[in-house]
């Protein structure tokens, strides 16, 4: 097996929340691995740390009192590293009772030594997609510069009527209709899906290794969220760009990912192929994983107008991580049997059947 | 963590900052004595603040009871310029022989009330206007932002030495004028705040409920929304007055002699500053920046205080 | 049958731009129709749900039937009574029948009030409560809204979004409502708490017997919550009628595409078998062009296989809301299956 382009191994990434004066464990533990031409979606709700772990990727995570340990390895074609290098020489954490107390860190020579490290990467190696399309391009440049921009800054089209050509490759290649004339468009010209768009088509143009794709299709509308996916999918297969799918919505996860990461409460609870993660018929499943399909209104449960299954209680903070699973304060299938192992001690992450991991005492025991 | 980091660093690392985690279930923030609740600066500016309005007290207490080395206004031609620290003036005497101390004293008063007034003036006219304007909004809004934009292009000094010539040169007519030139900003502070508020749904919310408009505005707006702004606006305001009138007192038009303020001693002592005799006018420039800079970081501890926790 | 307890006529509502000294002389041009003739009514202890995409109004609907805006034109008319051109003051009283859940958690979460406060306020607004009271009302409150008593002392920043939105509900009981109009009280919220929120609304309702106007974008939930749905397009209702002829028989291209791409994303287990049904003749832009005539027709796959007829575009044309049997409304010149 070829080594995967990228592999993040024990990821921990923690928050100072200034107004509730305590750490957020946004990320705990995570490992994980895309591979070459693979697409890895990750699936979970607000604060399970998945937004935080494409951050940590991107190192985005400088600002204030944020502090990444572990190992990220990025083994593309042209540049080999990991990106986390050195990084905890600027850090000191204490901590008492699996419980961070405090956490010393020299600011500015943790910038500078992560924006040394991320200088080659950043746009180039590693693309990324965000959430609101508006939001991330500049309004007072033609989207057709800012796209033009980045060819040249990232790619060997150096003149600026090659990257001019280039540009309008890509805007074709993401389905914008009439590229030369939506070259010169400004983005408050253009509707959300379009902006979405613009935004996947600048960050190919760089001719990423991966791409990353944080929340692509939330925020916009139903019929244009389902044309987002189809593009995807399409560009998936044409240019075969590997890539790490961030969604809190299950759909868009199962239509695009080959392998699937759920996570909850910082912590990766299932890891495995799409089809065995997230497909209706399998029988071992991670409860958490299995409540979170059970919460989407069926067609059954819509025709019959029944009350949605629900999972009780709240999302786990992760400022208070318990002992044992994070899922046990809202889990239904504990047993007698396992419901100590279940409180007090944290499960590993166990094959259940190959290549497909679960975090799990009722099936890994 | 991995342990590797909590052993031995590499090198010492000196600008290293500190986040502690506070105890309780998210931190509990309650249970934290007051100087780590706070930030020291702000609590220590607060302190200052606090200090310089103590002073104003003792000024009042002391005039009222007569507490002073000298009387401020008593004239001894013995004693002409006594130099700080000599016998019987601590902080020296000025021309005409009068003890500074005392003078100082009792300067603070001719700022007091006079600024209390244009503060009042400033803000109880803002709030009504901002109120207004943000509140009502559509055509009340135009007029009054017409209104401030005139006021506000008018130049404050000018404007008050048309007072003056057309009176007297009197503090209180000064201070009103003041108070008037000091709405506009007060009034679109408040109105901004309220769009703000408005934009979040805030307002919508209240008046969907069914409360009372009166409760919006009182409660909500004013008391929850605006209190830090009032607070930092009313100490600014008590600055600007003392500033205002050191700077009229310097042109002539501010307290009249023998009725002592810090802006006609400095005014006065000015004279004799070339001479070598620095300490009649040095003295209350040093006590107006201090009482100054007092105000302002006043305001700015209890708006941090008031405003950062909790809102994030 | 149940009575009506809100009657929408021809309510339309314009917004205008560039306000200024000049507003009264351009006003006519600048004139932006958010909500366009829209007519419906809403029976006592039912729900209707509003479903369009982003900018179609649907909101605007919403806050002008309580009331929030000032409607250019139409009637509104609760419980027996035109509220059209009631004054600030007179609609008070009435506030304590009609309540609007807002989209964004924090609307009404004073971040400086805790829980107990805010609901005090809320109790209290409608009558002059003791403190003993009042607390026992606001307990009984979160009782309804199933929160924990020990959630009275906090402050909204230290909830979960689940918790706010339950607190949003609690304060909107404490008045009494008997109709409420819910803005999007979902979309801020994650998808294991979203289905409580949903439980919690029909719970609601069967206890209290409250009416809801369901204003989303998530058709799943609509589907799930509504007896009757309304789908808008630009400022205009361009079909009405039982959730279930929308959903399952819907007559309005609109509508037949909004619903299709759900299927088309959230089947997993058509996605995984491979046997979506693509329906790539449906394929909408997604752009929108001012049009003449139908609002829907730049992007109308119907338009486009008709060859582009004249009607469609013909400015003194645009389809009205017709009768298709069975209160089923449909404002299109070639409804599907016809």
């Amino acid at each position: 097996m070829t080594q995967p382009l990228l592999k993040i191994e024990n990821l921990q990434t923690y928050f100072y929340a200034r107004s509730k004066h305590s750490f957020v464990r946004a990320v705990d533990g995570v490992s994980l691995e895309v591979g070459q031409r693979e697409t890895v979606g990750v699936v979970g709700e607000s604060g399970s740390g998945k937004s935080i772990t494409a951050m940590s990727i991107m190192g985005l995570i400088g600002a204030g009192p944020g502090v990444i340990s572990g190992s990220i390895h990025f083994a593309g074609t042209r540049v080999r590293q990991n990106l986390l290098d050195g990084l905890d020489k600027y850090v000191r954490i204490t901590e008492k009772n699996n419980r961070v107390m405090a956490v010393s860190k020299d600011e500015s020579g943790w910038q500078k030594h992560s924006e040394k490290l991320m200088k080659n990467l950043r746009g180039k190696e590693i693309a990324m997609i965000f959430q609101n399309p508006r939001a991330s391009l500049n309004p007072y440049i033609t989207v057709g510069e800012q796209i033009t921009e980045a060819v040249r800054l990232h790619t060997e089209n150096k003149s600026v009527k090659e990257a001019r050509e280039r540009a309008i490759y890509w805007l074709e290649q993401v389905k914008i209709d009439s590229p030369r004339l939506r070259f010169n468009a400004y983005p408050s010209d253009m509707s959300g899906g379009m902006c979405q768009r613009a935004m996947i088509a600048m960050a190919l143009s760089s001719e990423p290794a991966l791409l990353i794709a944080d929340e692509p299709t939330t925020g916009l509308d139903a019929t244009i969220q389902s044309k987002i996916v189809g593009l995807l999918e399409e560009l998936k297969y044409e240019t075969g760009i590997s890539t790490l799918l961030i969604s809190h919505d299950i759909s868009v996860i199962s239509r695009l990912a080959d392998r699937v990461a759920v996570m909850y409460g910082g912590a990766v609870v299932e890891y495995g192929p799409a089809k065995s993660v997230l497909g209706m018929g399998q029988p071992t499943k991670h409860p958490y994983t299995a409540a979170l399909l059970a919460s989407v209104p069926s067609e059954q449960k819509i025709r019959d107008k029944a009350n949605l299954q629900t999972i009780e209680g709240d999302v786990l903070d992760t400022i208070n991580v318990p002992a044992g699973c994070r899922f046990y304060a809202r889990c239904n299938r504990v047993t007698p049997e396992i419901r100590e192992k279940c409180a007090t001690l944290h499960p590993g992450l166990k094959e259940v059947s190959p290549g497909h991991q679960m975090r799990c005492w009722l099936h890994c025991s | 963590m991995t342990a590797g980091r909590v052993q031995e660093p590499e090198r010492e690392i000196i600008f290293m900052k500190k986040y502690i985690q506070t105890s309780g279930e998210i931190g509990d923030f309650s249970t934290l004595p007051v100087w780590q609740k706070y930030a020291i600066a702000d609590l220590v500016y607060v302190a200052y603040g606090l200090l310089i309005v103590a002073l104003v007290v003792v000024s009042y207490v002391a005039g009222m009871f007569a507490w002073l080395p000298y009387d401020p206004q008593q004239i001894n031609m013995d004693a002409m310029m006594a130099p700080p620290l000599s016998e019987g003036y601590l902080l020296g005497s000025d021309f005409m022989g009068r003890d500074i101390l005392s003078r100082l004293i009792m300067g603070i008063q001719a700022y007091f009330l006079p600024g209390l007034l244009a503060v009042s003036i400033s803000l109880s006219g803002g709030v009504v206007l901002g109120i207004l304007s943000g509140y009502r909004g559509g055509r009340v809004e135009t007029i009054i932002t017409y209104f401030t934009n005139l006021v506000d292009s008018f130049p404050r000094l000018v404007l008050i030495l048309l007072v003056v010539a057309a009176f007297k040169p009197d503090i209180y007519y000064i201070m009103v004028v003041m108070g008037i030139t000091g709405i506009p900003t007060v009034a679109t502070a408040i109105a901004n705040k309220i769009r703000f508020l408005a934009q979040k749904n805030f307002i919508e919310a209240a008046i969907a409920l069914g409360l009372r408009t009166r409760v919006i505005i009182v409660k909500h707006i004013l008391w929850y929304n605006c209190r830090a702004l009032l607070i930092i606006h009313a100490t600014i305001g008590m600055g600007e007055a003392i500033l205002l009138e050191t700077s009229l007192s310097y042109l002539g038009f501010g307290v009249q002699e023998p009725v002592s303020s810090w802006g006609n001693m400095v005014q006065s002592g000015a004279n004799y500053f070339l001479q070598g005799n620095f300490w009649p006018s040095t003295a209350p420039a040093l006590a107006i920046m201090f009482t100054i800079l007092g105000f302002n970081l006043l305001g700015d501890g209890l708006n941090n205080i008031l405003e950062d926790r909790r809102e994030k | 049958m149940s009575r009506t307890i809100l009657e929408v006529k021809q309510l339309s509502k314009y917004f205008h731009r560039n306000r200024g000294i000049f507003s009264a002389l351009n006003r006519r041009s600048d004139a932006i129709p958010a909500v366009d003739n829209v007519s419906f009514y809403l029976r006592e202890n039912e729900t209707m749900g509003l479903v369009g995409e982003s900018g179609c109004g649907k909101t605007t609907v919403g806050r002008t039937i309580l009331r929030l805006t000032r409607p250019t034109s139409g009637s509104i008319i609760f419980d027996g009574r035109d509220i059209t051109r009631l004054s600030d003051s007179e609609l008070r009283p009435l506030r304590k029948d009609m309540q609007f859940i807002f989209q964004d958690l924090d609307a009404g979460l004073n971040p400086k009030m805790r829980v107990q406060d805010i609901l005090r306020e809320a109790v209290s607004v409608f009558e002059r409560l003791s403190d003993a009271e009042a607390a026992v009302k606001s307990r009984m409150l979160l009782d309804q809204v199933n929160l924990k008593y020990s959630k009275l002392s906090s402050y909204p920043s230290e909830l979960s979004g689940g918790e706010k939105r339950r607190v949003g509900i609690a304060r909107v009981l404490a008045v009494g409502a008997k109709m409420i109009v819910a803005d999007e009280p979902t979309s801020a919220l994650d998808v294991s708490i979203q289905a409580q929120v949903v439980n919690l609304l029909r719970d609601l309702q069967k206890q209290l017997g409250l009416s809801y106007l369901f204003i989303s974008h998530d058709l799943q939930v609509v589907e799930l919550m509504s007896h009757k749905v309304a789908v808008m397009y630009l400022g205009r209702i361009v079909e009405m009628g039982l959730t279930e002829r929308i959903a399952g028989a819907a007559r309005h291209p609109y509508t037949y595409i909004l619903w299709s791409s759900l299927v088309d994303k959230h089947n997993l287990e058509a996605v995984q078998t491979g046997k979506v049904d693509r329906r790539a003749a449906w394929g909408v832009f997604d752009f929108e062009r001012p049009a003449s005539g139908c609002r829907f027709a730049p992007r109308c796959p119907v338009y486009e296989r008709r060859g582009r007829p004249a009607e469609c575009t013909d400015p003194a044309n645009e389809p009205q809301l017709r009768d298709v049997g069975g209160g089923h409304q449909v404002a299109c010149h070639f409804p599907l299956g016809s």
